[in-house]
C-alpha cells in the first residue's frame, strides 16, 4: 500500500515537471482512439441510425418493388398482402421516375404517391413544414438539405411546379442519393432524391405518359427478422418483383461510408504510431533525468523495478485518460461522420464493447511501448551504475561507415553520430512515412475526377466523395500536425544529446555552419529513406481502400508533396541544431566528467 | 611570419564574466608571449582563471578586453568562421575530461582534425595510424572510447590534437582524471612533443608535469603572479621520475 502511494505520488511530480509531454501524449492518443474509434463504429452508428428512422416512422420490413405497372404486377403485389406472416401493409403505390428542378439544380427523383393520413406502415416523419396536401410537394430531407430547399420554396417535378408544404424523413428507402431503389427497367439506380405528392398527383404523373413507373408494396411482417427469409421463400414469381429488406436497406445506407471507414481506421493507426514515435523520442531524451532521479530514488531504497513502474503507471493513466476522452469525441462526432445525408434521424448509441475494447486494447499499446525505451534505459543505466560495470558498447555500423567514406565531412560526422541511435533513425523514418503515406492518399484523392449528383450543367456535389475528402483533410491536419510536433521533437533531442559532441567538433575546428549541416543532414537522411518508402505506400493504401477508379495525379504533386515534407524536416532539424551550433562551446567543455 | 616572432602573444587581455558586483574576472590584464617550441606551464589554484585563459588563447571565448597574436596574426577579432579555421590549422586542444566522441574508434576521432581540414580518406587514415603508433595505441585503433582505459583515452585525444600538425598544442589539466601510471605516459608522450619542437600550453596543477617545462606561470585570481623559467631540461627529471616511481 505503500508502495502504491509511492508510485503515485512520483507520478504526479513527474507530470509537474514534464507537462508538455504528458500533454503530447494526451492529445495524440485521444486524436488517435478518437478516429480509430469513429472507424471502427461507423458502420454500427449507421446502422443505428437506420433503426432509430425506422423505429420513429414505422418503416417496412420487406419493400416489393414491381417495375412493369400492369394487372399482373398489381396482382402479384395484392397476392403478397395475404401471405403468411404480413401483419400489415402499405400500397401498393406508384413510384414515377422523373427530374426535379430547384435553384437551378436538375436531379433525378422519384415520386411516391402518399397518403394524406399515412397508415400503420411507413409513416414518414415531417421535420418542418407539413405532410403532402393536394397541390404540394414534400421532400426528403437529404435530398432537401442537398438541394439547399425549405418549406415555402417551390420546386419543379416533370414540368410542373409545387411548393415544398414539408421536409420529412422515411425508412422505406435508402438515404439520399439511393431513394430510387431500384431504376426505371428494374436495374440499379444511383443518385435520386425522394419527393412525395397525393396519390392522385402521382397517379396522373404516371398517367401523363412517358415517364417509367414502378408500383410498390410496403410490407410489416410478424417476425422482422425472418424479412430475408420471406424473400427467399418468393424469389423467382411469374412477374418480375424486387424485394428489398429492411436489412439491405441499413447496408446500402452504409456504401456512403465504405472508403470513410478505412480511412479512419488507417488513419487511427498512423496517429497511433506517430504516438508512440514522438513520446517515445521525448521519454528517451529525458534519460539523464531520469538516471537522475534514479539515483535519487536508489538512495531512498527504491529499485529500478519501481522506477519503470513509476513510468509505466504515467504513460498508462494518461493513455487511458486519453482513450476515455476519444470515446467522448468519436461519440459526440459520431451522428455528422456516420450520416453525411441529412437523411437520418436520431443520436448513436454509447459505444459498443467491441470499439471499447479496441480503443482501450491501442491506447494501451501506446503507452506501453512509448515507456519501453526509457524504461529499458532507466533500467540498463541504473542496474550499470549500480554494478559500476562498463558502458553499453555502441555497435559499429560497418555498412553506414563504408557509406559514410564517401560524403562530405559535416555529413560523414553527422552520419557516424546518428549510427550510433539507428532506433531513432527508424522511428524519424517511419514518422515521414507515415506522413507521406496520408500527404499521398489526398492527393490521388484531390486527383480524381470530381464527380456529381444530378443532370446537366448545374451539379450537386457528390456527397460521398465530399464526405471522404472531409474526412481525408481532417485525418491529414491530425497526423500533419502530430508529425511536426514528432519532428521538432526528435531533432530537438538529438541536437540536445549531440551537444557535447558538437563542442568537441567546434575545437577541431569546425564551423557552427558544419556543425549544424552535420546535424540537419544527418536527421534529414532518414527522411529521404522515409519519403521513399511512403510514396508507394500511399499508392498501395488507396489502391486498397479503393475510392473509385484511378487516375493518377500530375507527378509534380507527389514531387512536390515530397520536397515539401523534407524541406519541412530539415528546418525542423536547422532550427535545434543551429542553436545548439551557436552555444557557447567553452561551458561545456569546461564540465570535468567524461 | 617572422622567425623572431612568438607564436602566442597576449596584451592586457581581460574576461569578464558577468557584470558589477557578481561579475568575475576570470582572466585579469594579462601579458604573455610563448615563443616557437616553448613548453609553458601554467599553474594556480582552481577558479584562478587558468581555462578561461586558455579558452582565449583557442579563440572558444572572446576576450573582454586585449589582443591575442597567434603566429604574428591577431585572433580575437576573428569572424566564427575564420576562428574555426584557425582551430583547424593551427591549434591542438587536449582536455581533463578527455572529450572524445564517444560514437567514433580512436582511429575516426584522430581522423576526425584532418578531415575537417580538407584531407582525403586516405591521408586521414594514414596520418591517424602514425599519430596512434607515437602514442602506443596502434593495436587499439578500432576501439571505441569505453573500451579504451583513462590514460589510453587521454593518449588518443592527444594524437587527435597533432592531426594538422598545429602551431600549439593547449592542454588543460591533461592528466587530472588520470593515475600516476597513465600521468607518466602522458608526461612520455609530451615530453617527447618538446623535444621534437612543438610549442605546448599546458594548464595544471600537477608539479610533475610542470616539472617538465620549460618556463612556469603562477596565477591567482586572474592575475600571472610569477613567471620563472627553468633551468635544465625535462627530460632528466622525468627520468627521476620514473625511477622514483619504479
Ligand atoms: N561561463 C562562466 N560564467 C560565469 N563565470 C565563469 C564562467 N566560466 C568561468 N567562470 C568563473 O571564472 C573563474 C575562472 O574559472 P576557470 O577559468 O574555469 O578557472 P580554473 O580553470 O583555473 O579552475 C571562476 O571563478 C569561475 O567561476
Ligand atoms: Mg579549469
Amino acid at each position: 500500500m505503500g508502495r502504491l502511494a509511492l508510485v503515485a505520488r512520483l507520478v504526479l511530480a513527474d507530470l509537474r515537471r514534464h507537462p508538455a509531454q504528458a500533454v503530447l501524449l494526451l492529445l495524440a492518443v485521444t486524436a488517435a482512439t478518437a478516429t480509430f474509434a469513429l472507424g471502427v463504429s461507423l458502420r454500427g452508428a449507421s446502422d443505428t441510425l437506420y433503426e432509430r428512422t425506422r423505429a420513429a416512422t414505422a418503416g417496412p420490413d420487406v419493400v416489393a418493388l414491381a417495375p412493369d405497372p400492369g394487372p399482373a404486377a398489381d396482382r402479384t403485389l395484392t397476392a403478397l398482402t395475404r401471405a403468411p406472416g404480413v401483419v400489415a401493409y402499405h400500397g401498393p403505390y406508384q413510384i414515377v421516375y422523373t427530374a426535379l428542378i430547384a435553384r437551378g439544380f436538375t436531379s433525378q427523383v422519384v415520386v411516391h404517391g402518399a397518403a394524406e393520413t399515412p397508415g400503420s406502415v411507413d409513416r414518414p416523419l415531417v421535420t418542418s413544414g407539413r405532410w403532402v396536401r393536394p397541390g404540394g410537394a414534400v421532400l426528403e430531407r437529404g435530398f432537401a438539405t442537398a438541394l439547399g430547399v425549405g418549406v415555402g420554396d417551390r420546386v419543379t417535378i416533370a414540368g410542373r411546379s409545387y411548393p415544398v408544404e414539408g421536409i420529412a424523413v422515411t425508412a422505406a428507402t435508402s438515404i439520399y442519393p439511393w431513394a430510387a431503389q431500384i431504376g426505371p427497367g428494374g436495374g440499379p439506380s444511383d443518385w435520386t432524391g425522394l419527393a412525395w405528392l397525393t396519390p392522385p398527383e402521382a397517379r396522373a404523373l404516371a398517367a401523363s405518359g412517358d415517364l417509367p413507373v414502378t408500383t410498390a408494396l410496403d410490407i410489416r411482417l410478424r417476425d422482422p427478422d425472418a424479412a430475408e427469409a420471406f424473400v427467399d421463400a418468393r424469389s423467382g414469381p411469374a412477374v418480375r418483383v424486387t424485394f428489398h429488406t429492411w436489412q439491405f436497406k441499413a447496408r446500402q445506407d452504409a456504401v456512403i461510408l465504405n472508403s470513410a471507414q478505412p480511412i479512419l481506421v488507417v488513419g487511427g493507426w498512423l496517429l497511433s504510431f506517430l504516438a508512440v514515435a514522438g513520446v517515445a523520442t521525448l521519454a528517451a531524451g529525458r534519460t539523464a533525468a531520469q538516471t537522475y532521479r534514479a539515483g535519487l530514488l536508489k538512495a531512498v531504497g527504491a529499485t529500478p523495478g519501481l522506477i519503470a513502474a513509476v513510468l509505466l503507471t504515467e504513460y498508462l493513466a494518461l493513455a487511458l485518460a486519453a482513450d476515455v476522452l476519444g470515446l467522448v469525441v468519436a461519440q459526440l462526432a459520431g451522428p455528422a461522420i456516420a450520416s453525411p445525408t441529412a437523411s437520418r434521424i436520431g443520436g448513436v448509441a454509447g459505444p459498443a464493447g467491441g470499439t471499447v475494447l479496441a480503443t482501450t486494447v491501442l491506447a494501451v499499446g501506446v503507452a506501453a511501448l512509448s515507456a519501453l525505451p526509457a524504461t529499458v534505459r532507466a533500467l540498463r543505466t541504473a542496474t550499470v551504475t549500480a554494478l559500476a560495470g562498463p558502458v553499453q558498447r555502441p555497435r559499429h555500423r560497418p555498412g553506414l561507415m563504408a557509406l559514410s567514406a564517401l560524403l562530405p565531412t559535416p555529413l560523414l560526422l553527422g552520419l557516424r553520430l546518428m549510427a550510433r541511435r539507428p532506433g531513432r533513425a527508424v522511428l524519424h523514418a517511419c514518422s515521414t512515412a507515415a506522413t507521406l503515406i496520408t500527404v499521398t492518399v489526398l492527393l490521388f484523392h484531390l486527383a480524381q475526377p470530381s464527380r456529381h449528383y444530378g443532370v446537366g450543367a448545374a451539379s450537386l456535389p457528390h456527397l460521398r466523395d465530399v464526405h471522404d475528402r472531409r474526412l481525408l483533410l481532417a485525418v491529414t491536419v491530425l497526423l500533419v500536425a502530430l508529425a511536426v510536433v514528432n519532428t521538432v521533437a526528435l531533432t530537438w533531442t538529438t541536437a540536445m544529446e549531440t551537444r557535447a559532441n558538437m563542442a568537441v567538433a567546434r575545437t577541431l575546428g569546425a564551423t557552427p555552419w558544419q556543425v549544424s549541416a552535420g546535424l540537419s543532414a544527418a536527421q534529414v537522411l532518414p527522411a529521404v529513406l522515409g519519403a521513399l518508402a511512403g510514396l508507394p505506400l500511399g499508392i498501395g493504401l488507396y489502391r486498397l481502400i479503393g475510392m473509385g477508379k484511378m487516375v493518377m495525379p500530375p507527378w509534380t504533386w507527389l514531387l512536390a508533396a515530397t520536397l515539401a515534407i523534407l524541406a519541412a524536416t530539415a528546418v525542423c532539424a536547422a532550427l535545434p541544431a543551429r542553436l545548439a551550433a551557436r552555444r557557447p562551446v567553452a561551458p561545456t567543455l569546461s564540465a570535468e566528467t567524461a | 611570419m617572422n622567425g623572431s616572432e612568438a607564436v602566442v602573444r597576449v596584451r592586457g587581455l581581460v574576461k569578464q564574466h558577468g557584470h558589477g558586483q557578481v561579475g568575475v574576472r576570470a582572466v585579469d590584464d594579462v601579458d604573455l608571449e610563448v615563443p616557437e617550441g616553448e613548453m609553458l606551464a601554467v599553474m594556480g589554484p582552481s577558479g584562478c582563471g587558468k581555462s578561461t585563459l586558455l579558452h582565449l588563447l583557442g579563440g572558444l571565448e572572446r576576450p573582454s578586453a586585449g589582443e591575442v597574436w597567434l603566429a604574428g596574426r591577431r585572433v580575437d577579432t576573428l569572424s566564427e568562421r575564420a576562428l574555426a579555421r584557425l582551430r583547424r590549422r593551427s591549434l591542438g586542444f587536449v582536455f581533463q575530461a578527455f572529450h572524445l566522441m564517444e560514437e567514433l574508434s580512436a582511429a575516426e576521432n584522430v581522423e576526425l582534425p584532418a578531415l575537417l581540414a580538407g584531407r582525403t580518406r586516405r591521408q586521414a587514415r594514414q596520418r591517424a595510424g602514425e599519430l596512434l603508433e607515437r602514442v602506443g595505441l596502434a593495436g587499439q585503433a578500432r576501439h571505441l572510447p569505453s573500451e579504451l582505459s583513462g590514460g589510453q583515452r587521454q593518449r588518443v585525444a592527444i594524437a587527435r590534437a597533432l592531426a594538422n600538425e598545429p602551431l600549439v598544442v593547449l592542454a588543460d589539466e591533461p592528466t587530472g582524471n588520470l593515475d600516476s601510471t597513465a600521468t607518466l605516459d602522458v608526461l612520455r608522450i609530451f615530453e617527447e612533443l618538446r623535444s621534437a619542437g612543438q610549442t605546448l600550453v599546458i594548464v595544471t596543477h600537477d608539479e610533475r608535469v610542470a616539472a617538465t617545462a620549460d618556463r612556469l606561470v603562477s596565477m591567482r585570481d586572474g592575475m600571472f603572479v610569477e613567471d620563472v623559467r627553468m633551468a635544465g631540461t625535462g627530460t632528466g627529471r622525468l627520468g627521476d621520475l620514473i625511477e622514483l616511481e619504479g
